[in-house]
Protein backbone atom coordinates (compact mmCIF):
# COMPACT_ATOMS: atom_id res chain seq x y z
CA UNK A 1 0.00 0.00 0.00
CA UNK A 2 1.46 3.32 -1.13
CA UNK A 3 2.49 5.87 1.80
CA UNK A 4 -0.16 8.55 1.66
CA UNK A 5 2.71 11.05 2.02
CA UNK A 6 3.83 10.28 -1.51
CA UNK A 7 0.06 9.39 -2.77
CA UNK A 8 -1.02 12.02 -5.78
CA UNK A 9 2.32 14.23 -6.51
CA UNK A 10 3.87 12.67 -9.49
CA UNK A 11 6.81 11.86 -8.47
CA UNK A 12 9.36 10.59 -10.87
CA UNK A 13 11.29 8.90 -7.80
CA UNK A 14 10.14 8.02 -4.19
CA UNK A 15 11.63 6.09 -1.54
CA UNK A 16 9.00 4.78 1.21
CA UNK A 17 10.50 4.31 4.42
CA UNK A 18 13.57 3.57 3.51
CA UNK A 19 16.07 2.45 6.26
CA UNK A 20 20.07 1.13 5.82
CA UNK A 21 22.16 -0.19 7.95
CA UNK A 22 26.05 -1.09 7.46
CA UNK A 23 26.25 -3.78 10.01
CA UNK A 24 25.40 -2.04 13.22
CA UNK A 25 26.04 1.38 11.77
CA UNK A 26 22.15 2.99 10.82
CA UNK A 27 23.08 5.34 7.95
CA UNK A 28 19.15 6.46 7.26
CA UNK A 29 16.26 5.51 9.50
CA UNK A 30 12.72 5.58 8.21
CA UNK A 31 13.17 7.80 4.64
CA UNK A 32 9.91 9.12 2.92
CA UNK A 33 10.87 11.19 0.42
CA UNK A 34 9.49 12.12 -3.22
CA UNK A 35 10.97 13.90 -6.14
CA UNK A 36 8.58 15.65 -8.46
CA UNK A 37 8.64 15.50 -12.11
CA UNK A 38 10.53 18.72 -13.76
CA UNK A 39 11.66 19.89 -10.13
CA UNK A 40 15.63 20.85 -8.69
CA UNK A 41 15.54 19.02 -5.65
CA UNK A 42 18.39 19.61 -3.19
CA UNK A 43 19.41 17.07 -0.94
CA UNK A 44 21.52 18.67 2.02
CA UNK A 45 22.94 17.59 5.36
CA UNK A 46 26.16 16.98 7.27
CA UNK A 47 28.77 14.84 6.61
CA UNK A 48 28.00 11.66 7.35
CA UNK A 49 24.28 12.40 7.63
CA UNK A 50 23.41 9.78 4.60
CA UNK A 51 23.42 11.81 1.58
CA UNK A 52 25.40 9.42 -0.26
CA UNK A 53 23.49 6.01 0.96
CA UNK A 54 20.54 7.40 -0.03
CA UNK A 55 21.38 8.54 -3.45
CA UNK A 56 23.14 5.39 -3.90
CA UNK A 57 20.01 3.05 -3.29
CA UNK A 58 17.70 5.95 -5.35
CA UNK A 59 20.14 5.14 -8.11
CA UNK A 60 20.62 1.46 -7.54
CA UNK A 61 24.08 1.28 -6.48
CA UNK A 62 22.62 -0.12 -2.89
CA UNK A 63 20.44 -2.79 -3.47
CA UNK A 64 19.71 -4.66 0.54
CA UNK A 65 17.78 -2.16 2.22
CA UNK A 66 14.21 -2.08 3.93
CA UNK A 67 11.35 -0.08 2.70
CA UNK A 68 10.88 0.61 -0.93
CA UNK A 69 12.00 2.43 -3.80
CA UNK A 70 10.32 3.60 -7.04
CA UNK A 71 12.22 5.56 -10.00
CA UNK A 72 11.07 6.45 -13.60
CA UNK A 73 7.90 8.02 -15.07
CA UNK A 74 6.08 4.36 -15.15
CA UNK A 75 8.02 3.43 -11.44
CA UNK A 76 9.68 0.29 -12.58
CA UNK A 77 12.89 -0.68 -11.74
CA UNK A 78 13.56 -1.70 -15.78
CA UNK A 79 12.81 1.66 -17.14
CA UNK A 80 15.90 3.07 -14.47
CA UNK A 81 18.61 2.66 -17.04
CA UNK A 82 17.16 5.24 -19.43
CA UNK A 83 15.35 7.32 -17.16
CA UNK A 84 18.42 7.47 -15.15
CA UNK A 85 21.93 9.64 -15.21
CA UNK A 86 23.78 9.67 -12.18
CA UNK A 87 27.27 11.93 -11.50
CA UNK A 88 28.94 10.90 -8.04
CA UNK A 89 30.60 12.98 -5.83
CA UNK A 90 34.50 12.48 -8.15
CA UNK A 91 33.65 10.26 -11.53
CA UNK A 92 35.89 7.61 -12.22
CA UNK A 93 36.98 6.48 -15.57
CA UNK A 94 39.38 3.91 -16.62
CA UNK A 95 42.29 5.65 -17.26
CA UNK A 96 43.63 4.52 -20.51
CA UNK A 97 40.18 6.35 -22.15
CA UNK A 98 39.92 9.34 -23.82
CA UNK A 99 36.72 11.31 -23.23
CA UNK A 100 35.34 10.45 -26.36
CA UNK A 101 35.74 6.80 -25.81
CA UNK A 102 34.09 6.91 -22.16
CA UNK A 103 31.05 8.75 -23.74
CA UNK A 104 30.75 6.37 -26.53
CA UNK A 105 30.95 3.55 -24.11
CA UNK A 106 28.59 4.76 -22.21
CA UNK A 107 25.97 5.87 -24.89
CA UNK A 108 26.18 2.38 -25.92
CA UNK A 109 25.26 0.91 -22.71
CA UNK A 110 22.30 3.72 -22.18
CA UNK A 111 21.19 2.25 -25.54
CA UNK A 112 21.98 5.33 -27.88
CA UNK A 113 22.70 4.72 -31.53
CA UNK A 114 26.18 5.30 -32.68
CA UNK A 115 24.98 8.21 -34.86
CA UNK A 116 23.09 9.79 -32.04
CA UNK A 117 26.00 9.68 -29.29
CA UNK A 118 28.21 11.47 -31.85
CA UNK A 119 25.71 14.27 -31.97
CA UNK A 120 25.34 14.45 -28.94
CA UNK A 121 28.46 14.06 -27.64
CA UNK A 122 29.77 17.44 -29.66
CA UNK A 123 26.19 19.14 -28.28
CA UNK A 124 27.07 17.74 -24.30
CA UNK A 125 30.99 18.85 -24.47
CA UNK A 126 30.12 22.22 -25.82
CA UNK A 127 27.60 22.93 -23.06
CA UNK A 128 29.82 21.91 -20.25
CA UNK A 129 33.08 24.01 -22.03
CA UNK A 130 34.95 21.21 -22.60
CA UNK A 131 35.04 20.55 -26.58
CA UNK A 132 38.66 20.74 -26.68
CA UNK A 133 38.97 17.46 -24.27
CA UNK A 134 37.01 15.20 -26.54
CA UNK A 135 40.57 13.45 -28.18
CA UNK A 136 41.89 13.66 -24.81
CA UNK A 137 42.93 11.01 -22.03
CA UNK A 138 41.15 11.24 -19.05
CA UNK A 139 44.06 10.71 -17.12
CA UNK A 140 45.48 13.63 -18.36
CA UNK A 141 42.88 15.92 -17.13
CA UNK A 142 42.44 17.96 -14.61
CA UNK A 143 40.09 16.93 -11.61
CA UNK A 144 37.38 19.77 -12.36
CA UNK A 145 37.61 18.54 -15.70
CA UNK A 146 36.91 15.13 -15.41
CA UNK A 147 34.16 16.05 -13.16
CA UNK A 148 32.74 17.78 -16.15
CA UNK A 149 33.41 14.83 -18.32
CA UNK A 150 31.27 12.84 -15.34
CA UNK A 151 28.22 15.76 -15.83
CA UNK A 152 28.67 14.70 -19.76
CA UNK A 153 28.25 11.06 -19.29
CA UNK A 154 25.18 11.93 -17.29
CA UNK A 155 23.35 14.18 -19.58
CA UNK A 156 24.79 12.39 -23.01
CA UNK A 157 21.42 10.40 -23.01
CA UNK A 158 18.83 13.13 -22.11
CA UNK A 159 17.68 11.25 -18.96
CA UNK A 160 14.51 12.29 -17.37
CA UNK A 161 15.77 11.95 -13.63
CA UNK A 162 19.32 13.21 -12.88
CA UNK A 163 20.65 12.55 -9.87
CA UNK A 164 23.80 14.15 -8.86
CA UNK A 165 25.93 13.58 -5.67
CA UNK A 166 27.77 16.67 -4.57
CA UNK A 167 27.93 17.80 -8.37
CA UNK A 168 30.06 21.25 -7.34
CA UNK A 169 32.37 19.78 -4.50
CA UNK A 170 35.57 20.29 -6.49
CA UNK A 171 34.79 22.96 -8.82
CA UNK A 172 35.58 26.35 -9.40
CA UNK A 173 33.68 29.44 -8.75
CA UNK A 174 33.58 29.71 -12.85
CA UNK A 175 32.37 26.17 -12.96
CA UNK A 176 30.22 26.21 -10.15
CA UNK A 177 28.64 29.35 -12.21
CA UNK A 178 28.33 26.61 -15.26
CA UNK A 179 27.38 23.84 -13.59
CA UNK A 180 24.33 26.41 -12.14
CA UNK A 181 23.27 27.35 -15.46
CA UNK A 182 23.37 24.00 -16.98
CA UNK A 183 21.13 22.75 -14.07
CA UNK A 184 18.45 25.53 -14.87
CA UNK A 185 18.68 25.01 -18.82
CA UNK A 186 18.36 21.16 -18.12
CA UNK A 187 15.54 21.53 -15.42
CA UNK A 188 13.80 24.16 -18.19
CA UNK A 189 13.93 21.18 -20.75
CA UNK A 190 12.36 18.98 -18.56
CA UNK A 191 14.83 17.11 -16.74
CA UNK A 192 14.58 16.40 -13.18
CA UNK A 193 17.04 17.03 -10.87
CA UNK A 194 18.03 15.82 -7.12
CA UNK A 195 21.66 17.16 -5.97
CA UNK A 196 23.47 16.71 -2.63
CA UNK A 197 25.49 19.67 -1.81
CA UNK A 198 27.34 21.22 1.19
CA UNK A 199 26.98 24.38 -0.61
CA UNK A 200 24.17 25.66 0.90
CA UNK A 201 24.21 29.16 -1.31
CA UNK A 202 24.46 26.99 -5.01
CA UNK A 203 20.90 24.85 -3.14
CA UNK A 204 19.50 28.10 -2.31
CA UNK A 205 20.19 29.59 -5.81
CA UNK A 206 19.51 26.80 -7.83
CA UNK A 207 16.88 24.16 -5.86
CA UNK A 208 12.72 24.62 -6.05
CA UNK A 209 12.42 22.30 -2.96
CA UNK A 210 15.14 21.38 -0.49
CA UNK A 211 15.69 18.01 1.58
CA UNK A 212 17.54 18.69 5.08
CA UNK A 213 18.83 15.46 6.08
CA UNK A 214 20.96 14.81 9.38
CA UNK A 215 21.79 11.96 11.58
CA UNK A 216 20.31 9.10 8.64
CA UNK A 217 16.58 10.85 9.39
CA UNK A 218 14.71 13.35 7.05
CA UNK A 219 14.14 16.75 9.27
CA UNK A 220 12.88 18.17 6.43
CA UNK A 221 11.34 17.92 2.67
CA UNK A 222 9.77 21.37 0.86
CA UNK A 223 10.22 24.41 -0.10
CA UNK A 224 12.48 26.94 1.92
CA UNK A 225 9.22 29.16 2.14
CA UNK A 226 7.39 25.96 4.06
CA UNK A 227 11.01 25.48 5.81
CA UNK A 228 10.60 28.79 7.51
CA UNK A 229 6.76 28.58 8.16
CA UNK A 230 7.75 24.93 9.88
CA UNK A 231 10.53 26.33 12.14
CA UNK A 232 8.16 29.69 13.02
CA UNK A 233 10.81 31.76 12.14
CA UNK A 234 10.11 35.14 13.63
CA UNK A 235 9.13 37.73 11.10
CA UNK A 236 11.33 41.30 11.67
CA UNK A 237 11.33 44.27 9.78
CA UNK A 238 15.18 46.12 9.92
CA UNK A 239 14.33 49.76 8.91
CA UNK A 240 16.89 52.98 9.31
CA UNK A 241 15.84 56.23 9.25
CA UNK A 242 17.81 59.09 7.75
CA UNK A 243 15.72 61.37 9.56
CA UNK A 244 14.00 60.47 12.97
CA UNK A 245 11.12 62.05 14.12
CA UNK A 246 11.09 59.82 17.13
CA UNK A 247 7.82 58.71 16.96
CA UNK A 248 8.52 54.89 15.71
CA UNK A 249 7.61 54.00 18.69
CA UNK A 250 3.96 54.92 18.89
CA UNK A 251 3.67 52.54 15.42
CA UNK A 252 3.62 49.23 17.76
CA UNK A 253 -0.44 50.10 17.47
CA UNK A 254 0.08 49.04 13.32
CA UNK A 255 -1.92 46.00 13.33
CA UNK A 256 0.35 42.93 12.64
CA UNK A 257 3.38 44.55 14.65
CA UNK A 258 4.26 42.89 18.11
CA UNK A 259 7.05 44.86 19.29
CA UNK A 260 9.52 47.71 17.95
CA UNK A 261 12.95 47.69 19.27
CA UNK A 262 15.63 50.32 18.68
CA UNK A 263 19.18 48.84 17.83
CA UNK A 264 20.99 52.32 17.47
CA UNK A 265 20.61 56.06 16.78
CA UNK A 266 18.41 55.67 13.51
CA UNK A 267 17.94 51.93 13.12
CA UNK A 268 15.26 49.56 14.44
CA UNK A 269 13.63 46.33 14.46
CA UNK A 270 10.26 46.28 13.87
CA UNK A 271 8.95 42.57 15.34
CA UNK A 272 6.08 41.50 13.58
CA UNK A 273 3.16 38.63 14.91
CA UNK A 274 3.40 35.10 13.12
CA UNK A 275 0.07 35.92 11.37
CA UNK A 276 1.47 39.21 9.99
CA UNK A 277 1.77 39.26 6.38
CA UNK A 278 5.32 41.47 6.09
CA UNK A 279 4.70 43.20 2.75
CA UNK A 280 1.16 44.72 3.93
CA UNK A 281 3.50 45.86 7.11
CA UNK A 282 6.36 47.02 5.18
CA UNK A 283 3.87 49.18 3.15
CA UNK A 284 1.90 50.62 6.49
CA UNK A 285 5.38 51.22 7.90
CA UNK A 286 6.48 53.37 4.94
CA UNK A 287 3.03 55.19 5.04
CA UNK A 288 2.94 55.66 8.55
CA UNK A 289 6.67 56.46 8.56
CA UNK A 290 6.34 59.31 5.97
CA UNK A 291 3.20 60.93 6.73
CA UNK A 292 5.34 60.95 10.89
CA UNK A 293 8.03 62.95 9.34
CA UNK A 294 10.19 60.63 9.19
CA UNK A 295 12.85 60.23 6.12
CA UNK A 296 13.70 56.31 5.43
CA UNK A 297 17.56 55.42 4.31
CA UNK A 298 16.32 51.97 3.89
CA UNK A 299 13.61 49.03 5.17
CA UNK A 300 14.61 45.43 4.92
CA UNK A 301 12.34 42.68 5.95
CA UNK A 302 14.99 39.83 7.85
CA UNK A 303 14.80 36.60 6.28
CA UNK A 304 16.63 33.85 7.52
CA UNK A 305 18.95 31.88 4.43
CA UNK A 306 19.31 28.60 4.02
CA UNK A 307 22.05 28.50 6.32
CA UNK A 308 20.59 29.79 9.06
CA UNK A 309 17.70 27.28 8.09
CA UNK A 310 19.96 24.40 8.02
CA UNK A 311 22.04 25.14 10.59
CA UNK A 312 18.93 25.06 12.88
CA UNK A 313 17.66 21.90 11.55
CA UNK A 314 20.66 20.49 12.20
CA UNK A 315 21.16 21.67 15.64
CA UNK A 316 17.75 19.86 16.22
CA UNK A 317 18.54 16.74 15.27
CA UNK A 318 21.41 16.35 16.85
CA UNK A 319 19.87 17.35 20.31
CA UNK A 320 17.22 14.97 19.57
CA UNK B 1 24.16 -7.07 -25.75
CA UNK B 2 26.01 -5.30 -23.34
CA UNK B 3 28.27 -8.25 -22.43
CA UNK B 4 29.60 -7.57 -26.99
CA UNK B 5 29.99 -3.55 -26.06
CA UNK B 6 31.98 -4.12 -23.08
CA UNK B 7 34.42 -6.84 -24.65
CA UNK B 8 34.96 -4.42 -27.46
CA UNK B 9 35.73 -1.23 -25.17
CA UNK B 10 37.87 -3.89 -22.45
CA UNK B 11 39.87 -5.33 -25.50
CA UNK B 12 40.41 -1.45 -27.14
CA UNK B 13 41.82 -0.80 -23.76
CA UNK B 14 44.07 -3.41 -23.15
CA UNK B 15 45.60 -4.46 -27.07
CA UNK B 16 47.02 -0.90 -26.46
CA UNK B 17 48.39 -0.67 -22.85
CA UNK B 18 51.63 -0.74 -22.18
CA UNK B 19 51.84 -4.30 -20.77
CA UNK B 20 50.44 -5.88 -23.36
CA UNK B 21 52.37 -4.45 -26.06
CA UNK B 22 55.25 -5.74 -23.68
CA UNK B 23 53.66 -9.43 -23.77
CA UNK B 24 52.71 -8.99 -27.65
CA UNK B 25 56.44 -8.72 -28.01
CA UNK B 26 58.64 -10.28 -24.82
CA UNK B 27 57.08 -13.32 -24.63
CA UNK B 28 58.23 -14.78 -28.67
CA UNK B 29 61.62 -13.03 -27.35
CA UNK B 30 61.50 -15.36 -24.72
CA UNK B 31 61.25 -17.78 -26.18
CA UNK B 32 63.88 -17.11 -28.63
CA UNK B 33 66.04 -16.32 -25.50
CA UNK B 34 65.15 -19.88 -23.55
CA UNK B 35 66.07 -22.00 -26.27
CA UNK B 36 69.35 -19.59 -26.86
CA UNK B 37 69.99 -20.61 -23.20
CA UNK B 38 69.11 -24.20 -23.63
CA UNK B 39 68.60 -25.62 -26.59
CA UNK B 40 68.73 -28.91 -26.19
CA UNK B 41 65.44 -29.81 -24.30
CA UNK B 42 65.65 -33.58 -24.22
CA UNK B 43 62.58 -35.33 -25.74
CA UNK B 44 60.48 -32.78 -24.59
CA UNK B 45 59.61 -30.67 -27.67
CA UNK B 46 60.66 -27.33 -27.58
CA UNK B 47 57.52 -25.80 -28.18
CA UNK B 48 55.89 -28.05 -25.40
CA UNK B 49 58.83 -26.22 -23.03
CA UNK B 50 58.20 -22.96 -24.82
CA UNK B 51 54.41 -23.51 -24.05
CA UNK B 52 54.74 -24.08 -20.49
CA UNK B 53 57.28 -21.20 -19.90
CA UNK B 54 55.15 -18.88 -21.66
CA UNK B 55 51.99 -19.90 -20.21
CA UNK B 56 53.45 -19.79 -16.83
CA UNK B 57 54.96 -16.22 -17.12
CA UNK B 58 52.33 -15.02 -19.24
CA UNK B 59 49.60 -16.32 -17.75
CA UNK B 60 51.13 -14.63 -14.06
CA UNK B 61 51.47 -10.85 -16.44
CA UNK B 62 47.79 -11.39 -16.87
CA UNK B 63 46.38 -11.93 -13.87
CA UNK B 64 48.24 -9.85 -12.13
CA UNK B 65 47.02 -7.14 -14.56
CA UNK B 66 43.49 -8.06 -14.40
CA UNK B 67 43.66 -8.64 -10.43
CA UNK B 68 45.46 -4.96 -9.60
CA UNK B 69 42.96 -3.42 -12.43
CA UNK B 70 40.02 -4.41 -11.28
CA UNK B 71 41.24 -4.13 -7.55
CA UNK B 72 42.15 0.05 -8.44
CA UNK B 73 38.69 0.23 -10.25
CA UNK B 74 36.38 -0.75 -7.78
CA UNK B 75 38.52 0.91 -5.07
CA UNK B 76 38.28 4.59 -7.60
CA UNK B 77 34.24 3.21 -8.01
CA UNK B 78 34.76 3.01 -11.69
CA UNK B 79 32.20 0.55 -12.12
CA UNK B 80 29.13 2.84 -10.54
CA UNK B 81 28.87 4.55 -13.73
CA UNK B 82 28.13 0.98 -15.69
CA UNK B 83 25.93 -0.51 -13.33
CA UNK B 84 23.22 2.23 -13.40
CA UNK B 85 23.25 1.62 -16.44
CA UNK B 86 21.25 -1.21 -18.17
CA UNK B 87 24.41 -3.48 -17.80
CA UNK B 88 24.56 -7.05 -15.89
CA UNK B 89 27.19 -6.75 -13.36
CA UNK B 90 28.45 -10.37 -14.36
CA UNK B 91 29.03 -9.19 -18.13
CA UNK B 92 31.82 -6.56 -16.57
CA UNK B 93 33.98 -9.25 -15.59
CA UNK B 94 33.20 -11.74 -18.43
CA UNK B 95 34.05 -9.06 -20.67
CA UNK B 96 37.17 -8.42 -19.14
CA UNK B 97 38.28 -11.75 -19.05
CA UNK B 98 37.66 -12.56 -22.42
CA UNK B 99 39.68 -9.16 -23.64
CA UNK B 100 42.69 -10.31 -21.50
CA UNK B 101 42.55 -13.99 -22.13
CA UNK B 102 42.15 -12.80 -26.22
CA UNK B 103 45.14 -10.76 -26.47
CA UNK B 104 47.54 -12.95 -23.75
CA UNK B 105 46.98 -15.94 -26.12
CA UNK B 106 47.70 -14.51 -29.46
CA UNK B 107 50.76 -13.34 -27.53
CA UNK B 108 50.94 -16.83 -26.17
CA UNK B 109 50.46 -17.97 -30.17
CA UNK B 110 53.15 -16.18 -31.13
CA UNK B 111 55.61 -17.61 -28.70
CA UNK B 112 54.73 -20.87 -29.69
CA UNK B 113 55.03 -20.00 -33.19
CA UNK B 114 58.61 -19.66 -32.77
CA UNK B 115 59.24 -22.62 -30.68
CA UNK B 116 57.27 -24.34 -33.19
CA UNK B 117 59.92 -22.49 -35.99
CA UNK B 118 62.13 -24.12 -34.03
CA UNK B 119 61.13 -27.77 -33.37
CA UNK B 120 60.93 -27.74 -37.54
CA UNK B 121 64.21 -26.20 -38.42
CA UNK B 122 65.90 -28.67 -35.87
CA UNK B 123 64.28 -31.62 -36.73
CA UNK B 124 63.89 -34.26 -39.84
CA UNK B 125 60.42 -34.52 -39.08
CA UNK B 126 57.53 -33.34 -41.89
CA UNK B 127 55.41 -30.80 -41.03
CA UNK B 128 52.67 -32.56 -40.11
CA UNK B 129 54.18 -34.71 -37.65
CA UNK B 130 55.65 -31.57 -36.02
CA UNK B 131 52.17 -30.00 -35.92
CA UNK B 132 51.56 -32.61 -33.93
CA UNK B 133 54.14 -32.71 -31.90
CA UNK B 134 53.57 -28.87 -30.73
CA UNK B 135 49.87 -29.29 -30.38
CA UNK B 136 50.16 -30.29 -26.84
CA UNK B 137 51.97 -26.82 -25.93
CA UNK B 138 48.89 -25.00 -28.03
CA UNK B 139 46.27 -26.81 -25.62
CA UNK B 140 48.88 -26.29 -22.16
CA UNK B 141 48.75 -22.65 -23.22
CA UNK B 142 45.15 -22.46 -23.80
CA UNK B 143 44.20 -24.36 -20.09
CA UNK B 144 46.68 -22.18 -18.07
CA UNK B 145 45.95 -18.76 -19.88
CA UNK B 146 42.50 -19.66 -19.06
CA UNK B 147 42.92 -20.52 -15.40
CA UNK B 148 45.52 -17.68 -14.78
CA UNK B 149 42.67 -14.92 -16.24
CA UNK B 150 39.57 -16.16 -14.35
CA UNK B 151 42.07 -16.77 -11.12
CA UNK B 152 43.23 -12.67 -11.82
CA UNK B 153 39.23 -11.72 -11.93
CA UNK B 154 38.60 -13.59 -8.56
CA UNK B 155 41.65 -12.46 -6.74
CA UNK B 156 40.41 -8.78 -8.51
CA UNK B 157 36.96 -8.84 -7.02
CA UNK B 158 37.62 -9.87 -3.29
CA UNK B 159 40.99 -8.72 -2.99
CA UNK B 160 40.97 -5.79 -0.21
CA UNK B 161 43.90 -4.23 -1.52
CA UNK B 162 46.77 -3.85 -4.19
CA UNK B 163 49.05 -5.55 -2.46
CA UNK B 164 47.20 -8.77 -1.27
CA UNK B 165 46.16 -9.40 -4.90
CA UNK B 166 49.69 -9.08 -5.99
CA UNK B 167 50.66 -12.04 -3.45
CA UNK B 168 47.58 -13.85 -4.04
CA UNK B 169 47.84 -14.03 -7.66
CA UNK B 170 51.97 -14.42 -7.06
CA UNK B 171 50.77 -17.41 -4.79
CA UNK B 172 47.64 -18.39 -6.46
CA UNK B 173 46.94 -18.18 -9.37
CA UNK B 174 50.18 -19.13 -11.04
CA UNK B 175 50.31 -22.65 -8.96
CA UNK B 176 46.77 -23.16 -9.92
CA UNK B 177 47.29 -22.74 -13.91
CA UNK B 178 49.72 -25.29 -13.03
CA UNK B 179 46.94 -27.92 -12.40
CA UNK B 180 47.08 -28.47 -16.51
CA UNK B 181 50.55 -29.76 -17.16
CA UNK B 182 49.25 -32.26 -14.06
CA UNK B 183 48.53 -34.86 -17.27
CA UNK B 184 51.26 -34.44 -18.96
CA UNK B 185 53.83 -34.84 -16.12
CA UNK B 186 51.85 -37.95 -15.51
CA UNK B 187 52.31 -39.71 -18.67
CA UNK B 188 48.62 -39.17 -19.85
CA UNK B 189 48.57 -39.93 -24.09
CA UNK B 190 45.59 -37.49 -24.27
CA UNK B 191 46.82 -33.96 -26.03
CA UNK B 192 44.03 -32.49 -25.37
CA UNK B 193 43.42 -33.84 -21.62
CA UNK B 194 44.76 -30.44 -20.50
CA UNK B 195 41.84 -28.98 -21.53
CA UNK B 196 39.54 -30.70 -18.97
CA UNK B 197 41.02 -28.95 -15.45
CA UNK B 198 41.06 -26.22 -17.89
CA UNK B 199 37.95 -25.52 -18.65
CA UNK B 200 36.52 -26.85 -14.76
CA UNK B 201 38.65 -24.69 -13.13
CA UNK B 202 38.12 -21.62 -15.41
CA UNK B 203 34.32 -22.14 -14.91
CA UNK B 204 34.56 -22.87 -11.38
CA UNK B 205 36.50 -19.73 -10.96
CA UNK B 206 34.49 -17.20 -13.15
CA UNK B 207 31.59 -18.44 -11.50
CA UNK B 208 32.75 -17.50 -8.17
CA UNK B 209 33.93 -14.26 -9.19
CA UNK B 210 30.80 -13.26 -11.03
CA UNK B 211 28.70 -14.66 -7.68
CA UNK B 212 31.06 -12.46 -5.20
CA UNK B 213 30.83 -9.01 -7.55
CA UNK B 214 26.98 -9.28 -8.17
CA UNK B 215 26.38 -9.36 -3.94
CA UNK B 216 29.58 -6.92 -3.33
CA UNK B 217 28.27 -3.35 -2.09
CA UNK B 218 30.33 -1.31 -4.79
Amino acid sequence: MQNPELAGHGYIASLDRVTKSYGNLRAITDITLGVRKGEIFGYIGPNGAGKTTTIKILVGLIKDYDGAMAIGSNGTASSRGRALGYLPQYAAFQEWRTVSQALTTFGKLSGMSTLSIKQRMSEVLELLGIPETKNRKIAQLSGGTIQKVGMAQAILHEPEFLVLDEPMAGLDPASRYQFKNVFRQLSREGTTILFSSHILSDVQDIASRIGIISRGRLMHAGTLDELKERLKIPKNIDVMLSKDSGRLKELERIKGVQSIERVEQGRYVVHLTSEADIDIAVDTLIRNLVDGGSKIRFINPVSLDLEDLYMRFVNQGEST
Amino acid sequence: MSLAILFMDELNGFYRSKVMLFLWAGLPVLAVFLYLMSPDTGSVPFSSFTAILVGSIGGVISAAMLAVGIINERERHVYDLFVIRPVKRRNIMLAKFLAVYVCIMIAGSIALLLGFGIDYLNSDLPLDEVVSLSLPGFIIIVAMMAISCSAGVLIGVFSPSVLVGVILVMYGANQLSAIVILPVLTASTDDYFPLLPGVAVTAALLFLAVLIFEKKQL
